[in-house]
């Protein structure tokens, strides 16, 4: 007696059944199908019929197209993924691969997900559930594309205020003069701390942060910094050394030249007596002896 | 001799001494030097106005003679030299310093000096004492004794000092009065440097005069005649055994005192009174120690500093010692310390200071004129040096675009410069590197050109004032003589108010209008002036530590050359 396989009914003609049994056969599978194996399955299949559908499943998205020394193999894509996939083309599979292998420090291609910053002008695109990597948003300076400046201005003034009534404080307490330079000081975690505190900051900023904005006030001839040695393990060294800031006072008074007309004139190299700007009509100079 | 400081040197002349030697003082500033017929064919004035003209300009040693290049026999060749002529923008700072150091008495014979140029120790005695006895109450008067006291003590201080002897006019002579050696001169021998007053060992000495007596006053008859002779010497029949001792003003020494102040002033600012007034002293132990082109002082010790700091300033030596190395610790460098021993030796840096000065103006320039980003930037490039245009924005925290902005408005006006550092030797762009930088020295010369310009206008804005005005102020000074004459021989006092009213209400508020600009004007030259002298004794003082240290590099280099000779001699 032949041995009575008990299938399945498929209907045959159903193009949906055969791609449902065709998945069922992946699960079953895990390692992937080849040809052979749905041939074998549904052997009343046609090839034509076979080829359609699988076209249709790879096209759907849920079916992963591999290749072996023996021939092709399907294999079920994860579901999760395949609901995304949900109506794209090929083509975008397999940048949506490529994404996926950069990580989450994105990848420079041209379509879907969230565009982050651009600085360079290279539009970067990442996975919509992964937090994109510090170097390419810009930190905390940038949000929606855009640097914000005025934030970092608040920090810049906050910072300044934070560092000058120390600073004041140091200098009346009337001691003695090394004390009160060193009381001046203040470490840039102190500064990190009460930046923190003051709350002004949606986002979480680190003490990079704060040490990029603080050269800021140096650069603005506002703050000076020393570095010292500190003990490994002191709150806010790193790498045995601390960063000192303090608040200091300009050393001139604004020159004399800028004190004229001339110092801040924007057509100084035109003018000439005789000429149409000249000394003697200068309407920057009638403005300046009348104010 | 930057075209510049001729134009400015010539609104000065103009100003002080008439057209006629601005005519001729821009001539020579312009020509080099030149003899006496051809400033005459060339400027078409006539002998008798062109010799007064170079006498009026040796008298305040803006001019200097010499023999011709020629060789002996040929004639004098006059010349200027535009730092002389300068320095009458800082005449009223002269006076003003001399009158806080040492009161009316000083600034009266300052003053005259400067109007003078030369003048005997007797004739300047003389002058003041009547000065200031004509400001005097009746019937006081100024003895000759006090003035001399104050002369001897400019004199100790070297404020004064003599003018160089003229040995005649021979040529083959060498003591001509100090003159600036040409530098195109082929035939002027390296060694014959022209002689400084200070090479002649009288330089300080006061002669032994005797001058006794009291200032006169001038009576109200003599007015008018005292008016023809004021600009005459006095023909005193009095001899004081001082004839042909001339004095003039020691400008370096005044700007020495100038540079201190303006260091205790910086001190004073970043730092504390005290820290100052530390440097103050230190300054002044060091007065007669260290030579003008010093960079820093000798090292004084922490003992010496303690024992001659003011009795006001009681501090105990241990805060004495923390105030020091506060100083030291400051990244200004004011004060540096060379040494341990007397409790330590410390000097004052004053190349140091001056360079942060003048960086500290530059930067103060930037920050007026293209807002305080542009200052940020600025100072970041000052403190890095070389930075990428991503660099600067990424450092600075300013948005690309404005910060690009920025860096090329300061490009475009040169005080950013950009260096280009190729990646392949075809210079491509997108192959190449684009640093920005900033170069302290040739930006600091820069804006001293801008400097002198500026004083230029303001000075030719003043004179277009009073030109526009001068109808109304010849009348006015027309009103004041009638007043006067009126009220000295006793008018009523309704014909002093008749004539009082000939001014209109109008009038007068213009006057008054014409004064206030007329005083922003000055003291705007003034001011400006503060910053020429920054910016010249930075750049006087880089000059003269880069030539020694050129100096020495070419010693090194002619030991090598001979090494190698000998090398190759030794039988190679």
């Amino acid at each position: 007696m032949a041995e009575v396989k008990v299938k399945k009914e498929t209907n045959l003609s159903d193009a949906t059944e055969v791609e449902n049994r065709i998945k069922q056969l992946c699960q079953q599978f895990p390692h992937g199908i080849t040809d052979q194996v749905i041939q074998n399955d549904m052997p009343q299949l046609e090839p034509q019929q076979r080829a359609m559908a699988i076209n249709k499943l790879l096209s759907l998205g849920q079916l992963d197209l591999l290749r072996n020394s023996s021939g092709l193999l399907y294999r079920m894509k994860d579901v999760q993924s395949a609901s995304k996939m949900k109506g794209s083309d090929n083509q975008e599979k397999l940048v949506y691969q490529v994404i996926e292998d950069a990580g989450n420090k994105g990848s420079k291609t041209w379509i879907i997900h969230m565009p982050v910053r651009c600085a360079s002008k290279k539009k970067v695109y990442m996975l919509y559930n992964l937090q994109p990597d510090r170097s390419v948003t810009g930190g905390a300076w940038y949000s929606d594309q855009d640097f914000e400046s005025e934030f970092v201005e608040v920090l810049n003034q906050q910072c300044f205020k934070f560092l000058q009534s120390k600073a004041e404080v140091a200098r009346d307490s009337k001691q003695s003069p090394m004390v009160q330079r060193n009381s001046s000081f203040a470490t840039s975690h102190e500064v990190w701390k009460y930046i923190s505190e003051l709350g002004i900051s949606k986002v979480d900023l680190s003490m990079d942060d704060i040490e990029t904005i603080l050269n800021t006030l140096i650069y603005d001839g506002k703050v000076e910094m020393t570095v010292i040695a500190a003990k490994e393990g002191t709150v806010g060294s790193v790498d045995g050394q601390m960063k000192l800031y303090r608040g200091v006072n300009p050393v001139i008074q604004p020159t004399g030249l800028v004190r004229t007309p001339c110092g801040l004139c924007p057509v100084f190299d035109d003018c000439h007596e005789g000429g149409e700007i000249s000394p003697s009509n200068c309407i920057y100079m009638t403005e300046w002896l009348d104010f | 001799m930057t075209a510049q400081e001729v134009r400015l040197c010539g609104l000065l002349l103009r100003e002080h001494f008439g057209e006629v030697v601005e005519k001729v003082g821009t001539h020579l500033l312009k020509g080099g030097a030149q003899n006496l017929r051809t400033i005459i064919h060339e400027t078409g004035i006539s002998l008798d106005l062109v010799k007064k003209s170079l006498c009026v300009l040796v008298q305040h040693g803006a001019c200097v003679f010499r023999s011709g290049r020629k060789g002996a026999g040929s004639p004098t060749e006059y010349q200027t030299c535009c730092d002389r002529i300068l320095r009458i923008l800082r005449y009223p700072r002269y006076i003003y310093t001399a009158k806080t150091l040492y009161g009316d008495t000083g600034e009266l014979i300052i003053e005259e000096l400067l109007q003078r140029g030369h003048m005997t120790m007797s004739g300047t005695i003389k002058t003041v004492a009547d000065r200031l006895t004509q400001n005097m109450e009746e019937g006081r008067s100024m003895d000759y004794s006090e003035v001399s006291s104050a002369f001897f003590r400019l004199v100790e201080t070297h404020f004064l000092q003599r003018c160089p002897p003229l040995a005649g006019a021979e040529p083959k002579d060498s003591a001509t009065p100090a003159a600036p050696a040409p530098p195109g001169t082929p035939a002027a021998p390296v060694s014959t440097a022209p002689p400084t007053p200070e090479s002649f060992p009288d330089c300080y000495k006061v002669p032994h005069v005797t001058l006794v007596g009291r200032g006169k006053r001038q009576l109200a008859s003599e007015d008018g005649e005292d008016q023809r002779n004021a600009k005459k010497a006095k023909m005193d029949s009095q001899t004081h055994g001082d004839e042909g001792i001339c004095w003039q003003v020691n400008f370096e020494r005044f700007h020495l005192h100038f540079r201190d102040q303006a260091i205790i002033s910086a001190v004073a600012n970043k730092l504390d009174q005290t820290s100052s007034e530390i440097v103050r002293t230190m300054l002044r132990m060091s007065e007669v120690t260290t030579s003008p082109t010093a960079t820093c002082t000798k090292p004084l010790s922490a003992n010496e500093i303690f024992r001659s700091l003011p009795t006001s300033y009681n501090i105990p030596r241990p805060i004495l010692d923390q105030y020091l190395t506060l100083l030291i610790d400051d990244p200004m460098e004011f004060v540096g310390k060379a040494g341990e021993s007397g409790g330590g030796m410390y000097v004052v840096n004053m190349h140091r200071a001056l360079a942060n000065l003048a960086r500290a103006t530059l930067e103060s320039v930037v920050q007026e004129r293209f807002g305080s980003r542009s200052a940020r930037i600025f100072r970041l490039l000052l403190r890095k040096r070389h930075l990428e245009q991503k660099q600067v924005e990424d450092f600075a925290m300013i948005p690309a675009k404005e910060a690009k902005d920025m860096l090329y408005t300061l490009l475009s006006q040169n005080l950013v410069q950009l260096q280009e550092i190729p990646k392949t030797p075809d210079y491509a762009p997108s192959r190449t590197f684009y640093l920005y930088t900033v170069n302290q020295l040739p930006t600091a010369r820069m804006l001293l050109q801008n400097c002198y310009k500026t004083v230029a206008n303001l000075v030719e804005r003043r004179l277009f004032e009073s030109k526009e005005s001068k109808r109304l102020l010849e009348k006015s000074q027309r009103i004041e003589a009638i007043l006067a004459s009126l009220q000295a021989s006793g008018a009523e006092p309704e014909q002093l108010t008749e004539v009082e009213e000939m001014i209109t209400a109008p009038e007068k508020q213009q006057l008054e209008a014409l004064r206030l600009h007329i005083n922003k004007l000055d003291s705007a030259e003034n001011q400006v002036d503060e910053t020429i002298f920054l910016l010249e004794s930075y750049i006087n003082s880089t000059a003269s530590t880069s030539l020694l240290n050129d100096i020495d590099g070419v010693r090194l280099e002619g030991q090598t050359h001979i090494d190698l000779d000998n090398a190759s001699r030794a039988g190679h």
